[in-house]
């Protein structure tokens, strides 16, 4: 059922207490961007105080991928020297902070897993806290941080590496509505650019290949668009982009600047219906895990019309960048009379700023860990819900 | 310890402070092994000790694991550890390549003289090569070598750059394989 009426709550959208002081350093190392960042707490408002990134595209583009090994070392050599960079820009030192958040995972072990000795050493020597951090919470719990969001809320991460429909319920609080069973967006996004002789990151690249391109002229799937629930592949829409390049080839002994052109398109319009229609079918969801109680869903914003209560579909992760995307995305929530929310590129892609805030929200629910943090390749943010990939013996991955 | 040494350090560290009736506020520098050796542990350690150096205002300096494998024995000494993949990691002190390498077995033993000792996991090794080669136990626990070795650059004076493994071992990352497509003009 649409959410077409908006009732009223008193709800001030602010997380915390007045009064209430909380500093973290945040430190992220999961994939190819090393981080630091420092986030503070103060009176129901976040703010980020600084946000180093240092990525690794250079390091990893001979290789049309990320290497682990190569990620891994980049990230030993460049943790503290961004945790000094974000303390300095914050214009702070540790003895300020009330405690060290670290992505404990899921990611690329051994980039977790010197994020977070370094996360012990810093830790141990300054006499603080230690909060180990999901890097998915970390996504997840960003609208919070940017816009100081209510619970409950859905949530749409979308990158490179994960792709999963999520109501956010609490700090550590969150249901799974469905997922990709197979490869991600982003990852698909990087494949076809790479097929197609674009550069990576392979998002950006097809985006702007796409503009001069026909969606209409080769056909690809929707796949499970035929199935009820949220889950997605995009495994089958890489094949598919594959044969057309291949068939368009044989044809003419090579591509055309506009054969180019249609491929990224094609593709572009299939990611945007799939991740629009299971939109769509999430909010749905949404309403009937609180019995369609609409007040229960609703959440206070403010636009120019003053304080307006609606549900909200967040995204973060790589992939929302894209602009055919969002445009699907927000067409979805204006028929469903939901607000779409995403937050600013650099907070949706890989940061330090969202570990800081997740390990802030932890920290004030108790969530404290020893010096045997353990890194995690594998972390589901939803506990309960059945496994959907690499249900083996290392255990779910998402 | 094969596996749990990134949940085993810290607590570790912990119980040894507290046995000498002392802090971390108490020292002076953290020695870190930089390797050559496990690339995975080497990461944990390094990590480790740099946000320790951060956050106590300490330098943290890296040691050689083949250097300190060969402290206090007498020269000419061949500090050597199994590599796998049929290759040592080797230094010589007095006799042998001056700095870390990477090796094949056959390749080091063509140069070594006569009698030369040995210390090291990688000593069973040559030794099945070159049955002359002597095998010596090292003079100190190891983790003593490596506090030894970097107090003694700490009295030094000397700047200390910040600790960095010394992996030898390229990342065994291949390029991409596939063409890109031909372009029609």
């Amino acid at each position: 059922m649409p959410y077409g009426c908006y009732l009223r709550r008193r709800v001030p959208a602010t997380v915390g207490a007045m009064g209430e002081t909380i500093t973290f350093l945040g430190l992220e190392s999961s994939c190819d961007d090393t981080a630091a960042a420092v986030v503070r707490l103060r009176d129901g408002r976040a703010e980020i105080l600084s946000s180093v990134v240092a990525g690794q595209v250079a390091l990893h583009a001979d290789f049309g991928g990320v290497v682990p090994e190569l990620a891994a070392r980049a990230h030993v050599e460049k943790l503290d020297l961004c945790v000094e960079e974000a303390l300095d820009q914050a214009g702070l030192t540790l003895e300020n902070m009330d405690g060290i958040a670290v992505t404990a995972g899921p990611g690329l072990i051994g980039g977790v897993m010197a994020g977070v000795m370094c996360a012990k050493g810093l830790a141990a020597g300054a006499g603080l806290p230690l909060v180990g951090v999901n890097h998915l919470a970390g996504h997840a719990l960003t609208p919070r941080l940017t816009d100081g969001l209510a619970f409950p809320y859905l949530m749409l991460l979308v990158s490179g590496g994960h792709c999963q429909f999520l109501i956010v319920r609490g700090p550590e609080e969150f249901s799974r509505l469905g997922g990709t069973i197979d490869d991600a967006p982003g990852e698909a996004f990087d494949k076809t650019a790479k097929l197609l002789g674009l550069p990576q990151p392979g998002g950006p690249a097809v985006e702007a290949e796409a503009r001069a391109g026909d969606p209409r002229r080769i056909a690809f799937p929707r796949p499970l668009l035929d199935r009820p629930g949220c889950d997605m592949s995009f495994s089958g829409l890489k094949t598919a982009l594959l044969r057309a390049r291949d068939a368009a080839m044989a044809e003419a002994g090579g591509l055309t600047r506009q054969d180019r052109a249609d491929l990224c398109a094609g593709f572009q319009a299939a990611v945007a219906d799939v991740l629009a229609e299971k939109s769509r079918r999430a909010l749905k969801l949404l309403g009937e895990a609180y019995g369609n109680d609409m007040e229960a869903i609703q959440t206070p914003y403010v636009n120019q019309n003053g304080q307006e209560y609606a549900p909200v579909l967040a995204v973060a992760g790589g992939v929302a960048a894209n602009s055919v995307i969002r445009a699907a995305l927000e067409r979805v929530c204006d028929e469903a009379g939901a607000r779409f929310l995403a937050p600013p590129l650099k907070l949706c892609t890989d940061n330090a700023a969202m570990i800081a805030w997740a390990g802030i929200e932890r920290f004030r629910i108790g969530g404290r860990d020893g010096m045997d943090l353990a890194a995690r390749p594998r972390w589901p943010l939803d506990q309960h819900a059945a496994p959907m990939l690499g249900a083996g013996k290392r255990g779910a991955k998402a | 310890m094969a596996k749990g040494q990134a949940e085993r350090l810290m607590p570790l560290l912990e119980e040894l402070l507290a046995e000498a009736g002392a802090t971390w506020r108490d020292l002076d520098a953290v020695a870190v092994g930089i390797g050559p050796g496990n690339f995975t542990g080497i990461r944990i350690s390094v990590a480790a000790a740099r946000g320790l150096a951060l956050s106590l205002h300490i330098p943290a300096i890296g040691v050689g694991t083949l250097e300190a494998l060969a402290l206090d024995l007498p020269r000419p000494v061949l500090a050597v550890t199994d590599a796998r993949r049929g290759e040592v990691y080797a230094q010589g002190f007095g006799a042998g390549p001056a700095e870390p390498r990477l090796m094949t077995a056959e390749a080091l033993v063509a140069d070594l003289p006569p009698g030369l000792a040995l210390v090291g996991d990688g000593a069973a090794v040559l030794q099945a090569l070159r049955p002359d080669l002597r095998d010596l136990p090292p003079a100190r626990p190891f983790a003593e070598a490596l506090a030894r070795i970097a107090a003694a650059r700490l009295a030094s004076g000397e700047p200390q750059p910040r600790p960095a493994p010394l992996y030898l071992r390229s990342a065994d990352a291949a390029p991409a394989a596939d063409p890109p497509p031909v372009l029609l003009p």
